[in-house]
């Protein structure tokens, strides 16, 4: 395997995505245990993406902020959230979701306090999911279609998980929102879902051990029910 | 640029114990040792075991003068890396006799404390590469390498293919590199 042949076909990239076949992993680290530019190359690579683990993870860990993509204009300065959250700025690519804003809140005995940027306070139809549960019925939020509304997902007790991640899929069954968060000291999750002109449709939950396997703890249709 | 790595000079100098050159040695191969277990040992336990035997062997051969082309010096290392992992598969390490003289990997250096800052600001550097990238890309990425989905099925939902996530990778990795190399405890990847 010679050194031009790597670069061009981005061998560096392929196995630290593992996609190499086992054959081709092998010729490539007997040429990066003796290239050195190859192998500067290769180890640079691992400890970004090792390091990029804990930066994602940490940010997981630090749930209780406002993510927003609500206006076209650049919020307000004051209103941005500061630090590493500065960069939380999510635009999702299907422009159906353009103006959704999600948090997810840990459930204390109250709600703790929550900071949106550039929204005003309001009160919220909600409903419970029980997670883990099954024959549950779907969601049924009593609020007219674009209104915002929030979601307490009560998770399975000493199941044991490290992660939870949610999912939100729109009607048509594209993945539209996606979330990952450490399992919290208490036994549910509060999700915030603003309103928007076509509401997620499904919600799939997901728990995931120490050990990075995944357990499917359920898909739940959401329904929003005009109030009376 | 053509890089030259290992030379006769720098053979000479870990058989006569040059402290330096040793410690040049450890690093640089504990780093690419790292990266090729970890993919096929799930334990850095297990990683540890088979670095530590591969080095133990490395100088056993070393000292009865069985490496005769330093140019190929990475080479030999990766093929006792090989060997020690098929045993480690196989559950076959062999056991020294008690008795038997240890063959001596010199001892590595006590933690610098330098070393937490410069991992500090390597930590910050990867943040801040990740926050500068568009939200789309940060999150493909944080799907592939935090939440280690498949890829072809996140390459689907975000509309790429697998070309776009290795130039990602690439691009981003780049950016990094030049600052990390830097770094005071990177490997060296120059001539020792």
């Amino acid at each position: 395997m010679d050194h031009d042949t790597v670069v061009r076909q981005k061998m560096a990239e392929r196995y630290l995505l593992n996609e190499l076949e086992p054959a081709a992993r092998d010729e490539f680290e007997e040429h990066y245990f003796v290239c050195p530019e190859c192998a500067a190359d290769v180890h640079a690579g691992d400890v970004f993406i090792e390091e990029s683990k804990i930066a994602f993870g940490s940010e997981e860990s630090k749930a209780n902020v406002w993510e927003t993509a609500a206006s076209p204009a650049k919020p307000d300065r004051a209103t941005v959230p500061s630090g590493w959250f500065r960069w939380l700025r999510p635009a999702f690519a299907v422009p159906v979701f353009a103006l959704l804003l999600t948090v997810i809140g840990y459930q204390d005995s109250r709600y703790r306090s929550l900071r949106q940027a550039g929204a005003t306070p309001e009160v919220v139809a909600s409903a419970v999911v029980n997670v883990g549960v099954r024959g549950e019925a779907p969601v049924a939020i009593p609020a007219p279609a674009g209104q915002a509304f929030g979601l307490t997902l009560n998770l399975p007790p000493g199941k044991g998980f490290s992660l939870y991640k949610l999912d939100l899929y729109s009607l048509q069954g594209q993945l539209e929102w996606s979330r990952t968060v450490p399992a919290a000291a208490s036994d549910s999750l509060w999700l915030y879902v603003p309103g928007s002109d076509q509401a997620p449709a499904t919600l799939a939950v997901h728990g995931i051990t120490a050990g990075g396997a995944s357990e499917d703890l359920g898909r739940y249709p959401i329904e929003l029910q005009n109030q009376k | 640029m053509q890089f030259h790595s290992f030379d006769q000079g720098y053979l000479e100098r870990l058989q006569a114990g040059d402290f330096r050159t040793q410690e040049h040695f450890r690093v640089y191969f504990t780093a690419l040792i790292q990266v090729k277990l970890r993919s096929r040992l799930h334990s850095q336990e297990a990683i540890e075991d088979v670095r530590q035997e591969t080095f133990a062997r490395f100088y056993v051969a070393l000292r009865e003068g069985k490496i005769n082309q330093p140019e190929r010096l990475g080479s030999f290392v990766n093929s006792i890396c090989n060997n020690v992992l098929l045993e480690q598969y196989r559950s076959t390490i062999k056991h020294r006799p008690a008795g038997e003289e240890q063959p001596n990997e010199p001892p590595s250096p006590a933690p610098d404390p330098l070393a937490v800052c410069s991992s500090r600001e390597i930590q910050q550097r990867v943040r801040q590469i990740l926050g500068q990238l568009p939200e789309r890309d940060r999150r493909l990425l944080r799907e592939v390498i935090l939440e280690e989905r498949d890829k072809d099925e996140v390459c689907r939902d975000f509309g790429v293919d697998r070309e776009y996530l290795r130039v990602l990778l690439h691009r981003a990795k780049q950016l990094f590199k030049s600052l990390y190399l830097k770094n005071n405890n990177a490997p060296e990847f120059t001539p020792a």
